[in-house]
């Protein structure tokens, strides 16, 4: 179920509300949700469900989506901006580090999707700090990267590579494979960053 | 029972499965599973199925009974089965006391097998799977791939074993479902997409299988910048540089990449199963259709 070809905050938001509102009242024989950016993945299982049935019951649900909803909940992250790309990223939007931080932290972002990698999170949409990725590919960042780019944050939860600028670091980590449930964070949850004491 | 196997000999890629880990995609992590579902199954109605299987590849493998008694089932490709230098029938079962050593070697087709046994595998389930994530690094003995001298323990015993129904190797063309991003290629891609022959490249594993595209259908394609989506197992995503890739079990969450296509589940088992050099042709079918030959009510 697709809300839009580009990240909007409309389409954004459609996608979390239609999820939330799937995990709620679950559609049966659908096998798994999963909320994208702007869309909505319904995994089913052909031996129990039809697809003319679920987009029946996904009609139905359509309907009532405007105003639904759940309240959001809320995280606050301490971060260390030490990250190596830090100045250069300051220094790209024409401000200052501190002033840069400052406005990063300025107000909650809103997780705009998971699932790119264990316990990875997108957040955003920063206000007028939008930067392009990197050109050049980092191979290798550890697990509690805070990333930059695109008008969004992202926190890392494994090593991985990343063409994102690498403005920090959490202790925090939104992965543990033997948690029930392993990540923490979902769509829609609201992030305030705040520097590490 | 209390069953204790080492393995003597094992190919890079050989890892413990079962099933799946589904429903784990918003926390970043694909399914797994066997690259060969039904051989899998197949593999453990032979063995009297306890819990979890060994995946092994081309590579071949080899254990060794330390201590008790065992039945083995083992199905998948074509492989050459053999305890202690005496043949068995390919696919077939075997019962294994201390001391005996089983050994596959790959056989005319085919890139996996499976061994089952009638107990369960020991090994600690993460979200509900003890299957083996290469990608995420979770499952099987330490999230890892296995290795010579690895220690597997069966305990438990496994149900009566039954004789599977003989898996004919189907062969023609793999067919598919339009993928999510279809539409964003040209009607005249798409029907070149058909006429092509493509063919299974040596860069294939657990994650994806690479295609060469030996007509260029995507030497032009352009590199479109998308919104990332979750991808399923299956997906023909178009690589930035015309490389088309079947994503597999091991593949990654979610894709920025357009997917013109998906190879339908029904036929996802015999894809895997081609080696590198094999062609590849593509037809697609309606989702009806797909499922139709999911229940076995088609073929």
């Amino acid at each position: 179920m697709r809300f839009g070809t580009t990240l909007t905050d409309v389409a954004n938001r459609a996608a979390i509300v239609l999820a939330a509102m799937l995990d709620n009242a679950p559609i049966p024989g659908v096998v798994e949700i999963m909320p994208n950016l702007v869309s909505v993945l319904l995994r089913y299982d052909p031996l129990l469900a039809s697809p003319s049935v679920i987009q029946g019951e996904l009609r139905l649900r359509l309907f009532g989506l405007a105003g639904a909803g759940r309240e959001p909940r809320r995280w606050t992250i301490p971060v260390v901006f030490d990250g190596p790309d830090l100045a250069e990223t300051a220094e790209a939007l024409c401000m200052s580090t501190e002033a840069f931080i400052t406005a990063h932290n300025a107000a909650p972002l809103r997780v705009l999707a998971t699932g790119f990698a264990p316990g990875f999170v997108y957040c955003g949409l920063h206000n007028g700090l939008i930067l392009p990725r990197r050109t050049v590919v980092r191979p290798s960042v550890p697990a509690g990267s805070v990333l930059f780019a695109a008008g969004q944050t992202a926190i890392t939860a494994t090593e991985m590579p990343t063409g994102w600028h690498v403005i920090g670091r959490t202790a925090f980590s939104n992965f543990d494979p033997a948690g029930h449930p392993p990540t923490l964070i979902g769509s829609g949850d609201l992030i305030a960053f705040e520097i590490a004491r | 029972m209390s069953v204790i196997l080492k393995l003597t000999r094992a190919g890079p890629l050989t890892s413990i499965q079962d099933l799946g880990r589904f429903g784990m995609l918003r926390h970043g992590i694909s399914a797994s599973g066997p690259m060969d579902r039904a051989a899998y199954v197949s593999a453990g109605q032979l063995a009297g199925g306890g819990q979890g299987g060994v995946e092994f590849t081309t590579a071949g493998v080899e254990i060794t009974i330390a201590y008790g008694r065992c039945r083995v089932g083992f199905t998948g490709g074509n492989f050459v089965g053999r305890v202690n230098d005496q043949a068995l029938a390919w696919p077939g079962a075997a019962e294994l006391g201390t001391g005996d050593r089983l050994a596959i070697t790959p056989g005319a087709w085919g890139n996996y097998g499976y061994l089952r046994f009638d107990g369960d595998i020991d090994a600690q389930s993460m979200m509900g799977s003890i299957a083996t994530s290469s990608r995420a690094g979770l499952g099987g003995l330490a999230g890892r791939a296995l290795q010579v001298g690895d220690v597997i323990e069966l305990s438990g015993s496994g149900a009566e074993p039954i004789v599977p129904a003989a898996r004919e190797r189907a062969d023609g063309p793999i067919r598919i479902i339009w993928g999510i991003h279809a539409d964003f290629f040209s009607q005249e891609l798409r029907l070149k997409f058909l006429d092509a022959s493509f063919a299974v490249s040596s860069r294939l594993d657990r994650m994806g299988v690479r295609l060469d595209d030996n007509d260029k259908v995507f030497a032009d394609a352009s590199n479109l910048s998308l919104v990332s989506d979750a991808i399923v197992p299956g997906d023909i995503q178009i690589l930035g540089d015309g490389t088309p890739i079947v994503l597999m079990r091991d593949h990654q969450p979610t894709g920025g990449y357009p997917r013109i296509a998906s190879v339908i589940t029904a036929d996802l088992d015999r894809f895997a199963q081609l080696r590198p050099g094999s062609a590849v042709a593509f037809r697609p079918v309606t989702v009806e259709h797909a499922h139709a030959l999911l229940r076995g009510s088609k073929t």
